[in-house]
């Protein structure tokens, strides 16, 4: 399940990916850390590497407070092999669409840019999903919930 | 891969060109030309939903349609969001599982157990193994009631009434059961981190029995109607297919995927739960089409009756739950957890930064992907077909919108 | 009496026999419809629900009526008429014993289906006229089906007029006094109740109003006594349907081994029931099968159904010409 993580090292160096960081401790299972600017190429390497991860299982953001980190979780089914790429974006910075390498990509792009404040580049439709325009990018830890009284007072 | 691309961009109103389109598509006849000497036609830009007898919770399809062949269809999604994600950032660990029954309203059990699966990895905690057996039981009993409400509307969007009714009469039997159980017919908060609710009550346990006994009757009955008649197989044969690619493409999982002839099942490939200690089949189709997501589904509700018997037959005895603090604070870390839902793998992939609240509760709808394949394979079909499929991919809008 | 006065009270009849019709139906249908689908239908008003139908009618009548801004007025108040008025008037030839008919006509099968062909007329103009997109999809496809089916229906209804030797529907139905025309002509009896479903706009192929799919179909801008009105008409069309099904190949008015006009006045009553006997099964059909695609429904028919009962037509007329060299004497 866990696939080799010198493996898939190597297999991002041949496809000329540089600075990659893997690590397994304390995550979710590998985890590859990439620049903003190698997301796409990594994915698509990925997926045509040998390894064949062609399987987009969920795309999402977490906000780390500094940045937002968006995480492609792919997976293998030849192999039966998952891992996470995790890509740290500035604050409403450009988000660019892997739908053309994974059209599973589609409405979780979507709601990633719109939740996270994130503008969608390269998708044939940025509209949002879930909010209601002109609404905060809501996930944001800087967005407040409304606690209970001030629902009650609106 | 270009044949998925390919789908995507053939729906008129998704063109990589057009990238800002407003956020209201204004709903006026199209005139084009019909192809024949200077005579122009129209097509109709209907608007199904968000209030429509067929659509499956408040899900709105914009259709774009040429006499009655669908051109371009759009859903819109997003009636029913109320922030859960954002919600479970600020409630406790023990208060996040009546959140997540509310996603998939109509698979309450599976959500749950999704989110304590990956608790209890986040937190290290370990189950016992009766919690393991009943959480397995009420799951499928869960499934079973899932597929039946699947199994009515599918009839229902194809204009068979008496098998909607019939279905709910069997999930009836099922509600009074969970009720029994958990105290709710739908929204139950019963599998917590660490364990489960309840035990099983042995009056529960006579229920349970009375329901299996007579179930594979009913469900070979249920079949006959359906599936069996021959306007309902000329209605779904051959009609929305998704094949391998599309399915792996879109990222489908569940019944979508197996019946697409890729066999995936989170049951059996990450096991969770008891399931390494049950005996069941996974039925996998190969054609895609309509009629294939039927027939995987009708045999999934056959192979949870028998898990269920199992369980039922089999249940170690131990404690229904682990002790864990009443306020958990897991240490920092991250985890994924998935289920096999009706609907397909339901994962939740859980942040912890040492808090009792979770940091990031990220909750993977599996109607989503079905959504938007459905919402791709749709132009180029019928009206009537188009319902057909949007049933087919079973979409529970509470899941997609969270 | 009077020659007028007569006429007017048989059109009367025919007035009240269709509503009387429509009372029953309504109720008929959502108890059927609820035994079915396990469940019980109307319980509350009157033993065993039997007033419910009045009191929809009540709703009916009391219940707002608003006009959309965008309809074509002119035909969207006309339609409901256009489509009542032949409904109503379907009910003139129709016998209901062997002299109790309203208009005995020479050509009754003929005027019958001439009437009833202009239900089409009504239902595209409701589609059309509603300003709703839903209605005109609902629109077209009614009367691309009703179309289509006219054809068929006509085909299949002929065989017994061939064995019979006239339109008049009174000498068909007292020419099964011998064997009921449902054995001979057992394709062609098939054949009838297909495109009668078809005509009579009922599940497996009510497209026109296919409530998952378009709410209501052609109707879903009317409301009130307009709805009452089009809705009305849909249970006096199965009506005239199943008669007229019971005329051609049950036997009419005429019960086994009785002579033709023994029952007398009773022979109605023998009618209704079995005009009421296809209508449940109709019901029955109805709450069971799913709805067939709009497409099939009319590959089938140009397809299936014409050459089925135009090949059917030449046996038939073959065999009504062979018949007395065979087996000599009259048929």
């Amino acid at each position: 399940m866990l696939p080799d993580a010198t493996a898939i090292a190597s297999l991002l160096e041949r496809a000329g990916i540089v600075g990659a960081e893997l690590s397994s401790e304390g995550g979710p299972g590998l985890v590859v850390r990439v620049e903003r600017a190698q997301a796409g190429a990594v994915v698509q390497g990925l997926k045509d590497s040998d390894h064949a991860f062609v399987f987009l299982v969920d795309l999402f953001g977490i906000d780390t407070g500094e940045h937002v980190d968006i995480v492609y979780h792919l997976r293998s089914i030849a192999r039966d092999e998952e891992l996470f790429v995790k890509v740290a974006h500035e604050y409403g910075s450009d988000l660019a669409s892997v739908w053309e390498t994974h059209p599973a990509a589609l409405m979780p792009e979507r709601e990633t840019a719109e939740m996270f404040g994130l503008t969608l580049s390269g998708h044939p439709n940025p509209k949002h999903l879930l909010l209601t325009s002109g609404s905060a990018p809501m996930l944001l830890k800087s967005v407040e919930i409304r606690t209970a009284e001030e629902v009650r007072n609106r | 891969m270009s044949d998925a691309r390919d789908t995507v961009a053939h729906a008129g109103w998704l063109t990589a060109d057009k990238p800002s389109l407003p956020d209201e598509i204004p709903l006026t006849l199209k005139r084009v030309p019909s192809g024949v000497d200077e005579v122009m036609t129209e097509h109709l830009v209907v608007n199904m939903g968000p209030q429509h007898p067929s659509t499956h919770g408040v899900l709105r399809i914009l259709v774009e349609l040429d006499g009655e062949e669908v051109i371009a269809c759009e859903s819109v999604v997003g009636y029913l969001h109320r922030g859960i994600e954002k919600l479970a950032e600020h409630r406790r660990y023990s208060a996040v599982g009546t959140l997540m029954d509310r996603g998939d309203y109509v698979s309450g059990i599976h959500n749950e157990m999704a989110f304590a699966l990956a608790a209890e990895k986040v937190a290290d905690i370990g189950v016992p193994r009766r919690a393991n057996w009943l959480r397995v039981l009420m799951g499928e009993l869960n499934r079973i009631a899932s597929h039946l409400v699947w199994y009515g509307t599918m009839g229902l969007d194809t204009g068979a009434m008496g098998q909607f009714l019939y279905a709910v009469r069997d999930r009836e039997d099922l509600l009074d059961i969970l009720e029994d159980v958990t105290g709710q017919r739908m929204m139950f908060n019963y599998v917590r981190p660490g364990g489960v609710l309840n035990d099983l009550t042995p009056r529960a346990e006579k229920k349970i029995r009375a329901f299996l006994s007579t179930f594979d009757a009913y469900l070979d009955e249920h079949h006959a109607l359906l599936g069996g008649n021959e306007i309902f197989q000329a209605r779904t044969r051959g009609i929305g297919v998704i094949d391998k690619e599309t399915a792996i493409a879109f990222g489908l999982t569940g019944a979508n995927l197996r019946a697409s002839g890729v066999s995936f099942d989170v049951r059996r490939d990450r096991p969770y739960a008891a399931y390494d200690e049950m005996d069941f089949d996974i039925p996998v189709a190969e054609s895609g089409d309509i009629y294939a997501r039927y027939l995987v589904r009708i045999e999934e509700m056959r192979q949870a009756a028998r898990i269920c018997r199992q369980c039922i037959d089999g249940l170690p005895e131990g404690e229904h739950t682990a002790k864990v603090a009443k306020v958990l604070r897991p240490p920092a870390g991250e985890a994924y957890a998935a289920v096999e839902s009706p609907r397909g793998e339901l994962g939740v992939h859980l942040v912890s930064d040492g808090t009792d609240r979770p940091y990031r509760m990220r909750y993977r709808p599996p109607a989503l992907f079905g959504l938007q394949a459905a919402e791709a394979i749709t132009p180029g079909t019928f009206l009537a077909d188009a319902v057909a499929i949007f049933g087919s991919v079973d979409v529970v809008l509470g899941e997609i919108d969270r | 009496m009077n020659v007028y006065l007569v006429a007017l009270l048989r059109i009367l009849a025919a007035l009240g026999l269709m509503l009387l019709n429509g009372v029953v139906l309504i109720y008929m249908l959502r108890k059927v419809l609820g035994y079915l689908h396990v469940r019980l239908g109307p319980m509350e008003l009157g033993p065993h629900g039997v007033f419910q139908t009045l009191a929809d009618v009540l709703k009916l009548l009391t219940k707002e009526d608003p006009t959309p801004t965008h309809v074509d007025r002119a035909l969207y108040f006309l339609a409901p008429g256009i489509v009542f008025v032949p409904s109503l008037m379907a009910y003139a030839a129709i016998p209901f014993t062997g002299t109790w008919v309203i208009a005995d006509l020479e050509l009754g099968l003929l005027y019958t289906f001439a009437i009833m062909s202009l239900l089409p007329l009504g239902l595209v103009a409701a589609g059309w006229a509603s300003a709703n997109k839903w209605s005109l999809i609902g629109g077209m496809r009614s009367v691309a089906q009703q179309v289509s089916y006219e054809v068929p229906l006509l085909m299949a209804a002929l065989p017994p007029v061939m064995i019979a030797g006239s339109l008049n529907l009174t000498d068909i139905a007292r020419a099964q006094s011998a064997v009921w025309f449902w054995l001979p002509c057992l394709p062609a009896f098939l054949l009838f109740i297909v495109a009668g479903l078809v005509e009579a706009n009922q599940t497996p192929f009510d497209m026109s109003e296919a409530e998952s799919e378009l709410v209501a179909g052609f109707a879903t801008e009317y409301a009130s006594m307009k709805f009452g009105l089009l809705f009305l008409s849909e249970f006096s069309n199965t009506f005239i349907f199943s008669s007229l099904l019971v005329t051609l190949f049950l036997g009419g008015w005429q019960v086994p081994f009785v002579p033709v006009d023994a029952l007398g006045g009773w022979a109605a009553v023998v009618f209704l029931i079995k005009v009421y006997l296809v209508i449940f099964v109709l019901m029955w059909i109805r709450g069971t099968l799913p709805r067939v695609r709009i497409d099939q429904l009319l590959a089938m028919g140009w397809k299936v159904l014409l050459p089925a009962s135009i090949v059917w037509v030449m046996l038939t007329g073959a065999a009504v010409k062979l018949w007395p060299m065979v087996f000599g004497g009259v048929q």
